[in-house]
């Protein structure tokens, strides 16, 4: 009697392959039904994703092509497109960061996509960030580099260099007009650049063509290396105090305890609403922040890039778009039209700070700088070691971790 | 100890008397004889023979959907799985696993199958660069094209028929076409009677049977549009964008026989290796695909400098952070457990569930609020020590003070779950050896030690030891309270005072020099689960001794 | 003997007293950063290092904004994640307590390695199986797509994969301590093992029950790992993850505010929760618990 199960359960096997296979027919897709299963799915994070909707909406009513907006995480986007791309489960456009590409493209996640002549319509640098190996892979839609802020209240001129700043600070510490001078957060590397620049360091150095050369590692240049003891001098002499974090620096600034600070425009909202004096301007001594450029990038796995490329070049890229993204987002718009439009100073002073602004390096080798090079600086801010051991340090760990792959 | 002879004895024999024998050491205390049809009454054998039918049936379905999606490997878990419920459903043996079925079935499709893919990625190259199939990336590159350098480019404007057929008027400096697919390009001046004349902007006023479809119309179409080729084989143009039609050429032809891969541009052979189309002189394209490479991600991670240099000191203090992250929220749960375990404390109820909370909040926001308590210009915990000492330690600066500082919020984010577990297993602990031991005169102290504890430990023992597993790879704490800083100074590879085993290694497997190397991490993972397997087996075996307690209570 | 009496009532009143107090030490612990996320919630500058108990321009903007957008519509996730977490906290109780069971009272070969390798492949380090998991409810859903991605149903399928191991080591532990006299004479009565473990243990075991059903119902409803993985649209998202949408914007700019109102508002059903299911959690081991 037992067997008569088990066989049952054999036969059942055997026979359902058969019975399901039947019914189970690949559908030949009709040639000229495509449109009526086309959709787009685009990627958006909180602050993006609304206006999107609404565009989506309005590409709908006129093309009757569906669009759908998803919400993630900024950095979500990134690690998710890689999972569900290549699955087919994949958006077909997302939004990110030019600094996403070297892994992206290399990956072979995104597409490269062809606007014609509208690449006259951005500005050079952000096409340019987006362009990777000779090919066009996003649409650009902002550029955020950060600047430098001093209250003129305590400062009447901006300083010229960081040399110049380091006497300001001293001077209103001993006068007691200000707690601090320049104070910064301790560790974010990405904030240092401008002032490690402005020495004469820099990450990568950069090819003629304007490329980055991974080989040639500049976290202990003369340059590097002066800026690292600008900044241990200014922590041991307690002009900038330690274990600051992103939130307190700004309070500081916002409540006057400290004159002058290096931010982003992400920071406009919270220093127009503290009501404290302040001006923007380039970073001293010439220093050159890196450049971000945000965009719009098109899914390789998409089955319609022509179509959500048009999307993008139609609908996204137009200035009353683009102006509408910028008054949410509060970042300098890519697009001409749109930038012309911008009235407000402020963001015309992080324009000209960025004017020479090095677009961060979107090359795979930078994610093998970040994480030493922080911890440099905070060393340094924590006085475990001195600005040359630090940045030495650093650098050799970074040329062992790129030579190791 | 009363109950051991008032229970245990009589089980034994009726046990005995009541088991068929099996061969077994342990005899087995269930299923009285009960031998009609089979095993069981006909109606009773029906309705599981319905059931086994309606699960196999099930399972096969799923397989062949699997099947014939080409997941084969999840395909054969599914059939083990299936076979292996219907078996234990039918063979009177396996009678103990038709209760664990639900709960096995479950496990193996949904929590071993994702842990055996991972441990398989480890002997692969996968991660950025390398995310796609073989398949997938040949696809990729046999769709790339190139324009010829005599490659013609015009703009463009669509007519399509009611069929849904489509054609192309091309405009460029060198003229201008009538384009339809399969067919020669038409010059302006040679135009059948059936298209009309030009406007003024040089394009045909009307094609009969066709609608023009101006710039807002062609997007609807432009993915057919853009699938076609039109003109004749090989002077064909495509549509690149709204703008541009362009003649392009296939750049590569992938040769299955001699798993080549050819540039048509140069003639240029690219060959795979280790996942990546590589030519002679050492040029790659991208992007590459992934392969089994064995066991060079070991290879990498047993000379990695990673495992010289600051290693040692990460590792020990993986160690003191698990057992101390179980030893520090054990005893404080515990001993809230314990203290609002009384029958007349007032606001019992609502003094527990008030100290649920920090259990019930996100970790996410909960440890940065700790972060900022411990900050040393503003934080509530700084302030106050500063406040009524003069002195207040650097708490996420100074080595010592951040691994404090982290086990100070372990302890938060974790006594709310000891304390849940153990107020429900002291309840299995009976009043009445306690009652003994109090007329015996033993001390609270004693009475906790000798009885409460021991008696607790066989409950709770396994989730101390999965707790300590899981904080010995608590990722998600140590990244948020200080991304494992403060930094150590001087080291060969980056590494910070509070980094436990994982964050530190993955730092590496995903900061190297070519983004996240998922098959370099999965070979950590797997290092880190092998010694995780090892501690864990060689604590378990004080769960037989646990168990031995109970059953002998 | 009266003046004994006086004694150990007095001797009581000091030791709830005394309790008392350690309740009071243990809340100030518990709550103070709670007391912080209050006012993270309440601050318009969306701060969290301030660390004022009153935050200058104290408002209810960010509760406000939670529930006035459709972006982010925290209602439906609320909803979305009442109902994930119950379901799989059920369902979790059940398949976990038959198993229990079946390892607390059945003997058989491979009993303990079984437990055992339950138990060790949970140890298995979670971090890296999202891509695993992700190809898995997806081939799922090729079969259910009720099961497949971005549903409530795949999902809790996951819940329930991981839900033997240490639960079932939880219970199991406290099924055998309950005497098997109790099983013994319901099986003189006639009854089945179904009988025995749905009549019987059941009700006995009950503190555990609410435990591993407490236990796991804020494992679901405080994950915000696998909901990534698994839902995709908005409406589908529980609370956990659709509030990593306010903090993970980028790196400068969290929304630290909406993010603590909807943490705290998330925190409601799970305290109330415990403080309902606290009158199962008393000891239920009496004889008086064994019926027919």
């Amino acid at each position: 009697m037992r067997r008569f199960y088990v066989v049952l359960l054999l036969v059942a096997v055997a026979v359902a392959p058969v019975l399901a296979g039947g019914q189970r027919q690949a559908q030949p897709r009709a040639a000229f039904d495509i449109d009526a299963n086309t959709t787009l799915v685009i990627w958006a994070d909180e602050q993006r994703a609304p206006i999107l909707e609404d565009l989506g909406a309005q590409f709908t009513a006129r093309y009757g092509v569906p669009v759908t907006v998803q919400q993630m995480g900024f950095g979500d986007i990134r690690d998710n497109i890689k999972v569900a791309g290549p699955a087919g489960e994949g958006a077909d456009i997302i939004i990110g960061a030019h600094d996403w590409l070297g892994e992206l493209v290399a990956s072979g996640i995104v597409a490269p996509i062809e606007i014609g002549n509208r690449v006259n319509d951005f500005t050079d640098s952000s096409i340019a960030a987006f362009t990777y190996d000779g090919e066009l892979f996003g649409v650009p839609y902002a550029v955020e580099n950060v600047a430098f802020f001093f209250n003129p209240d305590l400062v009447p001129t901006v300083p010229r260099d960081w040399a110049e700043v380091r006497t300001v600070s001293d001077r209103l510490r001993a006068a007691g007009q200000a707690r601090y001078g320049f104070i910064r957060q301790e560790g974010d590397p990405y904030h240092f650049f401008p002032i490690q620049t402005a020495f004469g360091g820099y990450v990568f150095a950069e090819n003629p063509d304007g490329t980055y050369n991974p080989n040639d590692v500049g976290i202990d240049n003369a340059g590097s290396i002066q800026s690292a003891r600008w900044l241990q001098e200014m922590v041991t002499s307690g002009k900038i105090p330690g274990g600051l974090d992103w939130d307190t620096y700004h309070n500081l600034f916002e409540t006057g305890q400290a004159a002058m600070i290096i931010t982003g425009p992400w920071a406009l909202d919270r220093l127009n609403a503290s009501g404290v004096n302040y001006e923007i301007a380039p970073i001293p001594g010439g220093g050159r922040p890196f450049l971000g450029v945000q965009g719009f990038m098109v899914s390789a796995f998409s089955d319609n890039v022509p179509l959500a490329t048009a999307f993008l070049t139609e609908f996204v890229a137009t200035a009353d778009t683009m102006f509408t993204l910028y008054e949410r987002g509060g970042r300098p718009p890519a697009l001409l039209a749109a930038l012309d439009r911008v009235q407000d100073p402020a963001l015309v002073a992080f324009g000209d700070a960025g004017r020479d602004g090095l677009p961060m390096p979107a090359i795979p080798e930078m994610s093998a700088v970040w994480s030493a090079w922080g911890d440099a600086v905070t060393l340094i801010m924590q006085e475990q070691a001195t600005g040359e051991a630090a940045f030495t340090n650093a650098a050799s760990q970074i040329r062992s971790t790129i030579a190791g792959n | 100890m009363k109950r051991s002879t008032g229970s245990k004895a009589p089980l034994g024999q009726a046990t005995t008397g009541a088991n068929r024998s099996r061969g077994t050491e342990v005899p087995e205390p269930d299923r009285p004889v009960q031998h009609k049809f089979f095993g069981d009454s006909l109606a009773r054998v029906s309705v599981r023979l319905v059931l086994v039918a309606a699960v196999a049936a099930f399972g096969i379905l799923f397989m062949w959907t699997l099947i014939a999606n080409g997941r084969y490997p999840l395909a054969v878990l599914v059939f083990l799985v299936t076979a292996g419920v219907c078996v234990s459903f039918t063979v009177e043996r396996l009678y103990p696993f038709r209760w664990f079925s639900p709960g096995l079935a479950l496990m193996a499709i949904m929590l071993l199958y994702p842990t055996a893919y991972t441990m398989y990625v480890a002997f692969t190259n996968y991660g950025d660069g390398h995310l796609l199939t073989r398949v997938q990336v040949i696809d990729q590159l046999e769709r790339q094209t190139y324009r010829p350098e005599d490659g013609r480019q015009f703009t463009w404007t669509a007519f399509r028929s009611e069929r849904g057929e489509f054609v192309l008027w091309l405009q460029s400096d060198a003229g201008s076409f009538l384009a339809e697919p399969g067919e020669p390009f038409i010059p302006a001046d040679r135009l059948p009677n059936w298209v009309g004349p030009l406007d003024t902007d040089g394009i045909p006023t009307e094609i009969r049977g066709y609608t023009r479809l101006n710039r807002t119309e062609v997007l609807r179409f432009l993915t057919q549009i853009s699938a076609l080729e039109f003109g004749e084989l090989p002077e064909t143009v495509r549509v690149q964008s709204l703008d541009l039609v362009e003649e392009r050429r296939q750049r590569f032809v992938f040769d299955p026989a001699n798993d080549t891969m050819t540039d048509q541009r140069d003639g240029t052979v690219y060959r795979p290796v280790t996942g990546t189309f590589t030519a002679e002189d050492g040029t790659t394209l991208r992007p590459g695909f992934w392969v089994t490479i064995g066991p060079r991600n070991f290879q990498r991670l047993f000379t990695s400098p990673a495992l010289s240099g600051p290693f040692i000191r990460v590792f020990v203090w993986t160690f003191v952070f698990a057992f101390f992250s179980v030893l520090l929220t054990f005893t404080v749960g515990l001993f809230f457990a314990l203290v609002f375990d009384h029958p007349k404390l007032p606001a019992k109820r609502l003094i527990r569930s008030l100290l649920l909370v920090p259990y019930a909040l996100p970790a996410f926001i909960s440890v940065n609020i700790w972060r900022g308590m411990f900050s040393r210009h503003f934080g509530l915990i700084s302030t106050t020590l500063e406040a009524i000492f003069g002195w207040s330690p650097l708490w996420l600066a100074n080595p010592v003070w951040a691994r404090v500082g982290i086990l100070i919020t372990q302890t938060w984010l974790g006594f709310p779950y000891m304390m849940l577990i153990c107020t429900g297993a002291l309840q299995s602990l009976p009043n009445d050896i306690f009652e003994a031991a109090t007329i015996d005169g033993a001390g609270a102290l004693r009475k906790f030690w000798n009885l409460t504890l021991p008696l607790l430990m066989v409950a709770v023992g396994p989730l101390l030891i999965a707790s300590f597993a899981f904080n010995f790879n608590n990722f998600t704490v140590i990244d948020i309270y200080a991304e494992g800083g403060p930094p150590m100074a001087g080291t060969t590879t980056p590494a910070g005072h509070t980094d436990i085993l994982i964050t530190y290694i993955f730092r590496l497997a995903f900061a190297g020099g070519r983004g996240a190397d998922f098959g370099y991490a999965s070979a950590i993972t797997m290092v880190i689960f092998l010694i995780l397997a090892i501690i864990t087996a060689l604590q378990f075996r004080y769960t037989r001794v646990w168990e031995e307690i109970s059953e002998n209570v | 003997m009266a003046a004994s009496t006086v004694f150990n009532r007095h001797r009581q009143t000091f030791d709830i007293a005394g309790r008392l107090l350690i309740a009071a030490v243990a809340l100030v612990f518990a709550l103070t950063p709670v007391l912080l996320i209050v006012s993270a919630s309440l601050d318009p500058r969306n701060n969290i290092v301030t660390q004022s108990i009153i935050p200058p321009g104290a408002s209810l903007k960010n509760y406000q904004a939670l529930f006035a957008s459709n972006i982010h519509p925290y209602g439906i996730w609320f909803w979305n994640t009442l109902k994930i977490s119950v379901i799989s906290s059920v369902l979790t109780v059940l398949i976990c307590s038959i198993s229990a069971y079946a390892f607390s009272r059945f003997r058989f070969k491979g009993r303990r390695g079984l437990l055992l390798s339950v138990f060790l492949i949970q140890v298995f380090p979670n971090s890296l199986t999202m891509v695993a998991t992700f190809l898995l409810i997806q081939a799922i859903g090729l079969f259910l797509p009720s099961f497949g991605l971005n549903s409530h149903g795949g999902l809790i399928l996951i819940y329930l994969g991981g839900a033997m191991g240490i639960n079932t080591w939880l219970m199991k532990g406290y099924f055998d301590s309950v005497p098997r006299s109790l099983d013994e004479s319901a099986r003189i009565d006639g009854a089945s093992n179904w009988q025995i473990y749905w009549r019987v243990i059941l009700p006995v075991v009950r503190p555990i029950l609410t435990v591993v059903a407490l236990i796991s119902f804020i494992a679901a409803y405080s994950d915000f790992l696998i909901p990534q993985i698994v839902l995709q649209d908005t409406r589908q998202f529980t609370i956990a993850v659709g509030l990593t949408l306010f903090v993970r914007a980028g790196e400068y700019s969290r929304n630290w505010g909406i993010f603590a109102a909807g943490a705290l508002i998330g925190a409601v059903p799970v305290v109330t929760l415990y403080l309902f299911l606290q009158k199962f959690l008393v000891r239920g081991l009496t004889s008086g618990a064994v019926k027919g």
